[in-house]
């Protein structure tokens, strides 16, 4: 088996497009004159991934996770750079290339509308010429891991979201890709749909140990189910880490939260050094301390004040994003190489 | 060896019947849309067609009696070579309402780059379950016509010809539509061609005016574009004042390469600028 599944080097992407003034005036001037501009999508993008790993993709709206993946399953082609993916350029789209990969994409159903969904994999199994007996026990498997089996025969426009995304999934893994490209999975969905998602990717990675990279704005989801972590802002990676050493970006902090029996005065110097989040009544606070310092301020505040119950958590992966997002040059901290 | 390949055309075969029966499903899923979309189009046109023409020689005073004729049409002939017209569209249309642009400007086709079966023979099978569909449409038609007189059946062996005539057209046709729904890689929006690219078609094939009417120079122009062989000619066979070439199935065979050759050409040269949109 190959070390590496995928490999990008200095892999760029720039797009072209025109702005247009708004309004009927915009749109006739736009007719002979046309400002061109140039954004740099993906830029000079370095990444190693083995096979088996299950990895995320993170960073803002139009960072260049979506571009990153459209390049490596290719569907576009980059600007600049190498990429390999299973040994193959993703860009000349071999059929083999192609039988070895999927992609779910949270925004875009993959499934014919019009259609009960059964059809569509009917169709998919000749595509991925899998023998009939083969397609018959994973469909099978897959539904009744989904939950879905009531649903094949039902016409894909009449299902919940939640439904389709699941068959959404079934769809992809029926083939069994080496390498699953999952483009915000749980997008839309409610938390008891996205926690049975993440299983089913949890449970089905173990037992296959193929390949998953995901992209997602949910925290939840990577924190499920990736142990690697990508972050890309401004189409640059600014970590490639374990997310251990993610939630350790701003320091190694924990969060303690504290619940008062009474409102407490907040403008006290004791709460500004540990960022405090307050909330309505003042009875509770959720407070950001240091290792170090964590035995000292909880039993300060302890002392001092009527806590009826206090907690002490790991820094969220959400507030360490947040932050990075506010003031990216954290990130500097710790870049560690591909 | 052998044996590997015959296996390879089998799996191949299954995938474009899984494929039309997709479509299939698809197009059957609204039916009346579906009815209205291949019957609706041409039969209005056809009707449009019939009302000029008989105002014209009406108020030209043609009588049974007094048959004017205008570049060799009596009314009579001229309602029929537009009644041969109407069968000859729905056999050869194709997918009137191939939106391939779309597809591409919305990002709809990053999903059928992934799947193992290109985009191409997706949409070619779409084709071809359109006109599995279509034809028994223009059978029908062409019955009623036949029966209230307005066209006359021809031999069985022409009419053999001109069935085989007309899928030689239909697919041209289809290279043609795909061709102009590719150009959506470098224009927003393509409908204004291809309502451009569907008159000129229509007018130059002689499904408006027969070319008989057109200037000898124009004739002789379009002579070497696909244009005549994709109305005018197989209409003039069918009324049996032209005989089935086989030199008419290169001339079309030809031009087909010729749009499936600036097809590839256009696609790959698309694909560079595809930004797959909305993913």
């Amino acid at each position: 088996m190959m070390e590496y599944v995928i490999e990008s080097q200095n892999l760029s992407k720039t797009f072209r497009s025109y702005e247009k003034n708004p309004g009927l005036r915009g749109a006739i001037r736009s007719l002979w004159h046309r400002p061109y501009k140039e954004s740099h999508a993906v830029d000079d993008f370095n990444l190693q991934v083995k096979s088996g790993e299950m990895i995320a993709l993170l960073g803002p709206n139009g960072a260049g996770k979506t571009t990153i993946m459209k390049m490596w399953t290719g569907i576009i082609v980059p600007s600049s750079g190498q990429v390999q993916v299973i040994g193959h350029d993703p860009w000349k789209r071999d059929k083999q290339f192609r039988k070895k990969i999927a992609l779910v994409m949270g925004q875009k159903s993959q499934l014919w509308w019009d259609i009960p969904a059964l059809d569509s994999f009917l169709l998919l199994q000749k595509y991925y010429e899998i023998p009939d007996n083969e397609f018959k026990q994973r469909l099978d498997m897959l539904s009744t891991i989904l939950q879905v089996q009531d649903k094949l025969k039902i016409h894909v426009r009449k299902l919940s979201l939640g439904e389709r995304m699941k068959l959404e999934l079934l769809a992809s893994f029926l083939h069994s890709p080496d390498i699953i490209f999952l483009d915000e999975p749980t997008i839309g969905l409610d938390l008891v749909a996205q926690e049975n998602i993440r299983n089913f990717l949890l449970d089905y990675h173990r037992q296959h140990q193929c390949t998953i990279v995901v992209t997602s704005h949910y925290m939840a989801d990577v924190e499920a189910l990736c142990k690697r972590l990508i972050l890309i802002i401004g189409g640059t990676k600014h970590f490639d880490g374990p997310i251990e050493q993610f939630t350790q970006i701003l320091g190694k902090n924990k969060i303690v939260t504290f619940n008062f029996s009474q409102a407490i005065d907040h403008t006290l110097d004791l709460w500004s050094d540990f960022e405090p989040t307050w909330n309505e009544m003042r009875t509770q606070v959720a407070l950001r301390v240091p290792m170090e310092k964590l035995k000292d301020v909880t039993v300060q505040i302890l002392n001092q004040f009527p806590v009826s119950e206090f907690s002490t958590e790991k820094l969220p992966i959400e507030r360490v994003m947040k932050k990075i997002l506010e003031n990216p040059s954290l990130t500097k901290w710790g870049q560690p190489s591909s | 060896m052998k044996i590997v390949e015959k296996c390879r055309w089998a799996v191949m075969a299954q995938k474009w019947t899984q494929t039309i029966r997709i479509w299939w499903g698809q197009y059957t899923a609204y039916r009346i849309n579906f009815f209205l979309q291949v019957i609706g189009p041409v039969l209005v046109f056809f009707f449009v067609k019939f009302s000029l023409w008989t105002e014209i020689y009406k108020g030209m005073g043609a009588t049974p009696e007094n048959p004017i004729t205008i570049g060799g049409f009596t009314l009579d002939g001229m309602l029929q070579y537009h009644g041969w017209i109407l069968v000859f569209s729905m056999l050869t249309q194709g997918n009137a309402n191939f939106d391939l642009s779309t597809d591409i400007r919305l990002g709809k086709i990053s999903t059928y780059l992934i799947y193992p079966f290109n985009f191409w023979e997706y949409h070619t099978a779409g084709f071809l379950a359109f006109q599995t569909l279509e034809w028994p449409v223009a059978f029908f038609t062409g019955s009623v016509l036949t029966i209230f007189n307005v066209i006359h059946c021809p031999s069985v062996l022409t009419l053999m010809g001109l069935l085989m005539l007309a899928m030689f057209i239909s697919v041209l046709q289809f290279a043609l539509q795909f061709l102009s729904g590719l150009v959506a890689f470098w224009l927003e929006e393509t409908w204004v061609l291809r309502v451009l690219l569907n008159i000129t078609t229509t007018f130059l094939s002689g499904a408006v005016i027969p070319l008989d009417l057109f200037p000898e120079a124009l004739r002789a122009v379009l002579a070497y574009s696909p244009f005549p062989y994709m109305v005018y000619y197989p209409v003039k066979v069918a009324m049996g004042q032209l005989s089935l070439e086989p030199q008419v199935f290169l001339i079309l065979t030809a031009w087909t390469l010729v749009f499936a050759a600036l097809n590839v050409l256009v696609w790959r040269r698309g694909l560079r600028l595809y930004t797959g949109a909305g993913m």
